[in-house]
């Protein structure tokens, strides 16, 4: 059993991860992922791209919702925009490590607008107002042909560097998980910060935080951007991962998935964007390969089993809200605190 | 350090120089066994209505086409997950039946998931693909080389439509053409090239009406009034399965409206005849292929297998012979490789496609078939039998 960390400088007790066993653990996380293209199949391989790609985009909502409490329902049009961002530099030849960035800050700057209603609605009317923005940046998606490619979408060059094409997954990989990692330490580190404790005072009681001498102004709108800008990146490298977007991708499902991935995950947690993430792309494809398993099995029952997957999957998501509203982190932190209390009970 | 002996490096030497032969040998395995059909069809989700019957529809066709002996005696395999009608979900199966089964043919389950898997599939230079989409992005060679769209794109099948209604109208004067559409790809693609072959055979385009994807919230009523200022002879529903055309017709026939309501390809299904019927009009449209009780050979082989294996059903959707057929264009392609004695590659199998010229598809598709340009340049218009409850040839077959 472990009775305490102990700590000799207050420099110590501030590091991120502040006790050796964290440090083993990302030292192991990071080897896995270093090696994971090595032997993974060529399928978990794609899977593990478009989970890191989810996780980046999940990151950023949960700092706008889940840190700083600002509702939005226009997360997947930002990503859109990332991707859109990518496609039209990418064409004209300009390097990813350019793209991304101003994909980031172009979805940045956007988020701010769609923000803007923050200040004088919260809670559903702050999500009805975002949800606007979405409708507005889907549409602009359909018509803006010639940035766009309207309907039938775009397509977006491979990523390059120095002259060398990142192409297939085995490539994409190191790219999405490279930014998963940088922007995972970001997200962690901001929650440290002034923005990241002004986030938590205006999700608690915007008032008092105010009082406090918080600028809400400024707090609400760098919540949106930061965001925002997570999912510009996101959508930035979901382009180069795919190669082709159609306006389709980005609807308001997509928004949805990533707000129900911070709530399953846990609000205000890089850890719950991550497991969120996981959750919400892994689980459905879990239950879809056992539901596939279940129609090759019965064939003449296919069109009832395979739906199954989705309705088990919908099921648990129930089941996180009702038994567990605090998400997979609390369900990590208490598989851990067994660990560190046993042979005790907690 | 270990030493290592001359027979051992002998032993190196020699395996490194049959190597090459061995994977040789390998990949002649690889052209001697099953031929692959992979396939993410939306069984579940929004789209589960036309998936089942898309999957349906291929399953049968390699069944049928193995109790015929196959392909060159190779049988056909079939290898499908269903996609649910999410890009990221058709994508991972892609990669998975790609890296298990090294497929030569997938099928995949709409515009969306083809553009997302392209580059892979180039990249592989071993797999072509079709699917249940129509739109003409996915007929362009330059762009999708490994693609082939398994009928007319809606572009051509809005110009067959205008060449028909050019050609069968009774009126003194010509009909005053309306359009009533969605803002979905489904929707817009074919428009641009209806109303140019409309302005070709001067026929007037007298209103657009534009909906929201599904036809989902519309104000009918607004819409109704507005086509009633235009006077349309003929409305033109492009986008729609079901709803909202019975509640446009309803509403039309109340205002006094006297008009022949169109529609296309997968528009013209059980749900939009039935439900045009419930409200007493007779849907007309341009169909890819034959309709479900047309006397053609083809056509007889599907519902006498259905029979065998899915009693009970009667009815062939044009979903379902759309799945047929993708699995006639891909046995098509995979013969003529294999007849020439060519491996099945990307490069040989797109010079196969492109060579299908006057192909005889049995009566699915009424004209000699031209895939040369990697989609069917022809369509038909078809009409419902209020007598036989079901939609019957309403013209020739019109190439353009």
């Amino acid at each position: 059993m472990r009775t305490g960390v102990f700590y000799e400088q207050y420099l110590s007790e501030e590091r991120m991860w502040n006790t050796p066993v964290k440090r083993w653990w990302v030292a192991v996380l990071v080897l896995l992922l270093l090696t994971l293209p090595f032997w993974s199949t060529k399928y978990l391989l794609a899977m593990a791209c478009i989970i890191g790609i989810h996780i980046l985009a999940t990151l950023g909502l949960n700092l706008t919702t889940g840190n700083a409490g600002l509702i939005s329902l226009s997360h997947g049009a930002f990503l859109g925009v990332g991707c859109y961002t990518v496609a039209y530099l990418g064409k004209m030849g300009v390097p990813f490590f350019v793209t991304l960035p101003i994909a980031g800050l172009l979805a940045a700057a956007l988020g701010v607008v769609v923000g803007l209603p923050s200040l004088r609605v919260k809670g559903i009317y702050l999500a009805i107002a975002t949800l606007a923005a979405h409708f507005l940046l889907t549409f602009v998606f359909r018509e803006w042909g010639s940035v766009t490619g309207g309907i039938q979408g775009t397509s977006i060059p491979k990523a390059s560097l120095f002259g060398y094409a990142l192409s297939g997954d085995f490539d994409n990989f190191y790219l999405i998980y490279g930014l998963v990692f940088l922007m995972a330490v970001a997200a962690r580190n901001l929650a440290r910060t002034y923005i990241g404790r002004a986030f938590i005072a205006v999700r608690d009681r915007d008032i008092s935080a105010e009082i406090l001498g918080v600028h809400l102004l400024t707090t609400k709108l760098q919540a949106f951007a930061i965001g925002a800008f997570y999912a510009g990146v996101a959508g930035g490298v979901l382009g180069y991962f795919y190669g082709a977007i159609t306006p389709e991708y980005f609807s308001l499902n997509l928004s949805i998935f990533y707000l129900a991935a911070v709530i399953t995950g846990g609000l205000g947690s890089v850890l719950g964007s991550v497991l969120g993430a996981v959750f919400m792309t892994f689980v459905p494809e879990l239950l879809r390969l056992l539901a596939n398993l279940g129609a090759q099995s019965f064939p003449g029952l296919a069109s009832i089993v395979l739906p199954m997957g989705q309705v088990v999957f919908g099921l648990l998501i129930i089941g996180f809200l009702v038994f567990e509203p605090h998400g997979l982190t609390a369900v990590w932190r208490r598989i851990q605190r067994v660990f560190h209390l046993w042979p005790f009970k907690t | 350090m270990k030493q290592v002996s001359r027979r051992q490096v002998v032993q190196g030497l020699g395996a490194a120089a049959i190597s090459p032969l061995l994977m040789q040998h390998g990949a002649a395995l690889a052209q001697s066994g099953d031929i692959v059909i992979g396939a993410a069809q939306p069984v579940t989700g929004v789209f589960a209505f036309a998936g089942l019957q898309m999957h349906y529809g291929l399953m049968d066709y390699v069944d049928w086409r193995n109790g015929k002996g196959g392909v060159q005696g190779r049988k056909l395999r079939y290898v499908m997950e269903d996609s649910g009608f999410k890009v990221d979900q058709g994508v991972a199966i892609f990669k998975k039946i790609m890296a298990a089964e090294k497929p030569s043919f997938f099928y995949c389950d709409g515009t969306p998931l083809v553009k997302a898997i392209t580059r892979d599939a180039v990249d592989s230079k071993h797999v072509m693909t079709s699917s249940t989409s129509l739109a003409s992005a996915v007929a362009d060679a330059s762009t999708t080389p490994q693609h082939f769209v398994p009928g007319a794109t809606y572009g051509r099948l809005h110009e067959v439509l205008m060449e028909h209604v050019a050609k069968t109208w009774k009126g003194a004067e010509k009909p005053r053409i309306a359009y009533v559409y969605t803002e979905a790809e489904f929707g817009i693609d074919g428009i641009p090239a209806g109303k140019a072959r409309a302005a070709k055979l001067g026929l007037p385009i007298v209103a657009e009406v534009i909906t929201k994807p599904g036809g989902v919230g519309v104000d009918v009523s607004t819409e109704v009034a507005k086509l009633r200022r235009a006077r349309p002879n003929i409305v033109i529903f492009q986008g729609y399965i079901n709803a909202p055309m019975p509640e446009f017709a309803r509403q039309m026939k109340e205002a006094g409206m006297d008009v022949d309501i169109y529609g296309t390809a997968w528009g013209l299904d059980k749900p939009a005849f039935d439900g045009l019927a419930n409200v007493g009009e007779n849907l007309t449209g341009v169909s890819l292929y034959a309709v479900s009780d047309e006397d053609v050979p083809m056509l007889r082989e599907m519902r006498q297998h259905q029979a065998k294996v899915r009693s009970g059903t009667t009815y062939l959707s044009p979903f379902y012979i759309s799945g047929w057929f993708s699995g006639m264009v891909f046995a098509e392609i995979a013969d003529r490789c294999l007849k020439d004695k060519k491996a099945l590659t990307l490069d040989n199998m797109k010079a196969a496609l492109e060579s299908i010229k006057n192909w005889d598809t049995g009566g699915v598709i009424g004209l000699p078939v031209d895939l040369s340009r990697h989609e069917v340049l022809a369509g038909r218009v078809i009409r419902y039998n209020p007598a036989k409850k079901s939609m019957e040839p309403a013209g020739e077959w019109i190439s353009v």
